[in-house]
């Protein structure tokens, strides 16, 4: 695959060894915009911060295109029902970037149970010369003015200013786990255990609910809706996985509420592997349609899977993510690892795909040839310029110098969120309350 | 075996985890639970289908012997799963009382039980009227189960005159808890602590008693044991889980992690948690829809549903988790 990864560690709080880490500072969702430019975070405190990537400097060649700070707010605070007696977190589950429009850059985060959109926007010049009021704002006396000026535009420190657009609240009994954008830049559909809501960006006060798989008797409850996404171009078309592992792909044309499904993806289990734990690793946690709207990649505990649309009866590719936790499943039921939500990302092209995995290891997939990488966010991995080194993970038999063992592996330190830049190859990884991004500085052979 | 062993262990974990759900921080996570859900009827499934009935019938009553299984196993609270009958309960009943057959509710106690046992999991707290007949470390476990159920149950013993209760008690909580047998002996049972390690017949009785002694006692007596069945099968296996609970406890305080105080633990809630289990996603506990679950339950229990009121099978359990049912709906 030929990847020399250049790292830039940006810690969002930088976190000093031995001092026991901030919950609330965990990262806990990581998303490009469309064009890459900027790079948002969401973590379990309920705030949110974008990065952007600087501008390629010819006085700088080696800092080109660097991701610094650009914006930090609070997205969401924790909240209480009163009717449930429940808390509400406050822990940024998605952010969705909308298409940018105009000048302004507008996102989509979510709790457990309000979305809201967020408009960004700049401002780096200031009018200066008024007639009325002085610099300070103050009202001048009148006395003083002998002459009429033309306020005029003068430029300033840039500000960035966040603003809450649309607050989306009440739509949603259960917890929500995704938001997707529609390609028709109107809509967005969000999506909780059982139910799944249509929204218009414009229109907090009501939402369509377009599938609804809770059972008129809660006993009888078997799966819950565990992610779902638009298609890519086709408007019409959305995907959400089960916790059974099955996808379904439902066309909004056919009817209003799609509870009946246009095409379901589901692959028979293999009754040689079956334990107890076989429903629990076969959950989805994540989907993902490809950039080309062809296929879709699916992230279940042990493994990631290739669905080309057009084959409803298995996955045309799988990839073992860290099989050698087959035979440690109980212990990983008991540390409650298991449950672990993983997720997956696509390269621009398609031709390559991502996830995280324990250790602070992540790995990378070539699904052209077939070759594997698995890489390690660490701190001392991600000196300026360091070059990412391929790490192995040796599972008995003849065990090489830098191989970690699986019995050493670090379980509290987990890659649940990662992101492809749109066209690039530059990677976001967040290692619980750290964010790497690695680029790549060689022109690869990827594409 | 092993399955046996592991599949107790992955309950007990299990039910641990539902508890745990219950208070941790954004409400309780309906995907997480359900998986959990289906792993306690898989691990259930093993449980019962595996037959060795005579495993723990052994030694004399009163003698601690230690389990066949695993003496290293921390977490491996015996008894498994749904339709086991608390040996804790039936343990303390006899103590308490003179073994009779009783007509208690029986989902009650065996959901009590099944809650108590997993409380019984943790450490000890000083307990109760329970504690006089216990022989050993029998006794202490059983202290240790009681505990923490102690408060709560008290008062519900102290009110209830009537052993008799619906399961809707049950999942009231502690200050319900149904009293088949409450200690102290208001049930007709009698006080007598004539305890007849002898009668422990844990398996057959579920007695319902808020403190169930050493959770592990003896689920499989159930079966084995038969109503009024041999007190000494039951003793021995009993004494052998004493240890379990606080090693189990102990255990599992790491992999719980948020559970920072076992000792603050209501068994009074476990309970609840294991009626309420039984009732959220029985639909996984079907082999088929609708009226399956009984037949399934009924099947299940075998020839240990010898006479309703003996043995806490699974469908009285499941019989009465309707409040947990609309509870789930509300939620």
């Amino acid at each position: 695959m030929g990847l020399l990864f250049l790292s830039k560690h940006l810690p969002v709080k930088e976190s000093q060894p031995g001092v026991p880490k901030t919950p609330a500072d965990i990262i806990s969702t990581v998303e490009f915009n469309h064009t890459g430019e900027l790079l948002a975070t969401g973590d379990k405190g309920g705030r949110v911060v974008i990065f952007q990537r600087e501008p390629e400097s010819k006085n700088a060649p080696h800092s080109q295109g660097e991701y610094d700070v650009y914006s930090t707010f609070q997205s969401h605070e924790p909240e209480f029902d009163y009717l449930k007696s429940l808390e509400i977190e406050e822990k940024i589950n998605k952010i969705k970037w909308l298409p940018q429009q105009n000048a302004a850059h507008s996102l989509l985060s979510t709790n457990d149970k309000t979305i809201k959109l967020w408009k960004i926007t700049e401002r780096d010049k200031r009018p200066e010369g008024y007639n009325l009021k002085d610099e300070e704002g103050k009202l001048k006396d009148l006395s003083t003015v002998t002459s009429l000026q033309v306020p005029v535009l003068k430029p300033m420190d840039l500000m960035v200013e966040v603003s809450p657009r649309r607050i989306f609240a009440n739509g949603h009994t259960y917890h929500i786990n995704s938001i997707s954008v529609n390609s028709d830049c109107e809509t967005y559909m969000s999506a909780d255990d059982l139910r799944i809501n249509l929204w218009h960006l414009a229109i907090t006060d009501r939402s369509f609910n377009i599938v609804d798989i809770k059972p008129a008797n809660m006993e009888d409850l078997t799966e819950v809706i565990t992610a779902s996404e638009f298609h890519p171009h086709h408007c019409n078309l959305f995907v959400y996985s089960s916790s059974k592992g099955s996808l379904r792909l439902c066309d909004m044309r056919a009817a209003a509420l799609c509870d009946k499904h246009s095409k379901l993806f589901e692959e028979p289990e293999d009754p040689s592997n079956r334990s107890f734990f076989s429903e629990i690793i076969s959950s989805v946690s994540d989907v993902k349609f490809s950039h080309s709207g062809r296929y879709m990649l699916t992230r279940d505990y042990l493994t990631v899977k290739v669905w080309d649309l057009n084959m409803e009866a298995r996955p045309i590719e799988t990839y073992q993510v860290h099989d050698y936790l087959r035979s440690k499943l109980c212990s990983l039921y008991e540390n409650d690892c298991i449950f672990d939500k993983f997720e997956c990302a696509w390269n621009g092209s398609d031709s390559v795909i991502m996830t995280g995995a324990y250790n602070n290891f992540f790995r990378m997939f070539d699904r052209n040839t077939k070759r594997d990488v698995t890489l390690e966010a660490s701190r001392e991995s991600s000196k300026p310029r360091a070059v990412l080194k391929p790490r192995r993970v040796c599972v008995g038999g003849k065990r090489r110098r830098d191989d970690i063992s699986v019995d050493s592996l670090d379980f509290t330190k987990k890659i649940l969120h990662t992101a492809w830049h749109p066209a690039e190859n530059i990677i976001a990884i967040a290692a619980t309350n750290n964010l790497y991004i690695f680029q790549d500085k060689v022109n690869s052979d990827m594409h | 075996m092993e399955f046996k062993l592991e599949a107790h262990r992955i309950v007990s974990i299990s039910l641990g985890k539902i508890y745990n759900s219950r208070v941790q921080r954004g409400g309780i996570k309906l995907h997480k639970n359900l998986l959990v859900s289906l792993v306690l009827r898989s691990a259930r499934q093993v449980y019962l289908s595996d037959p060795c009935p005579g495993l723990y019938l052994a030694g004399p009553a009163g003698t601690p012997a230690p389990p066949p299984q695993q003496p290293g196993e921390p977490a491996a609270v015996p008894p498994a799963g749904w339709g086991e009958p608390p040996p804790p309960a039936a343990r303390a009943a006899w103590r308490e009382t003179e073994p009779q057959p009783q007509p208690q509710p029986q989902p009650e106690r065996t959901a009590v039980l099944d809650a108590q046992w997993v409380g019984g999991a943790e450490p000890a707290t000083s307990v109760t009227r329970v504690g006089d007949a216990l022989q050993g470390r029998e006794a202490d476990a059983a202290e240790a189960a009681w505990g923490s159920v102690e408060g709560p149950r008290g008062a519900a013993a102290a009110g209830a005159g009537d052993p008799v209760r619906g399961s809707d008690v049950f999942p009231e909580g502690p200050a319900r808890r149904p009293s088949a047998c409450p200690p102290g002996g208001e049930d007709q049972r009698g006080a007598a602590a004539a305890s007849p390690g002898a009668d422990c017949c844990c398996a057959p009785r579920p007695v319902v008693d808020e403190s169930p002694a050493p959770p592990a006692v003896c689920p499989r007596k159930r079966g084995a044991a038969g109503v009024g069945g041999g007190p000494a099968g039951c003793q021995a296996p009993g004494a052998t889980p004493l240890k379990k609970p606080r090693r189990n406890l102990e255990e599992q305080q790491p992999g719980r992690g948020e559970d920072d105080d076992p000792e603050d633990m209501e068994t009074g809630n476990v309970a609840n948690l294991i009626s309420i289990f039984g009732s959220s996603f029985s639909g996984l506990l079907r082999k088929s829809p609708g009226g399956g679950r009984e037949e399934e339950e009924g099947a299940e229990s075998g020839p240990e549903a010898a006479e309703p009121g003996q043995i806490c099978c699974d469908k009285p359990v499941l019989r009465d988790m309707n409040s947990w049912s609309t509870a789930i709906v509300a939620f």
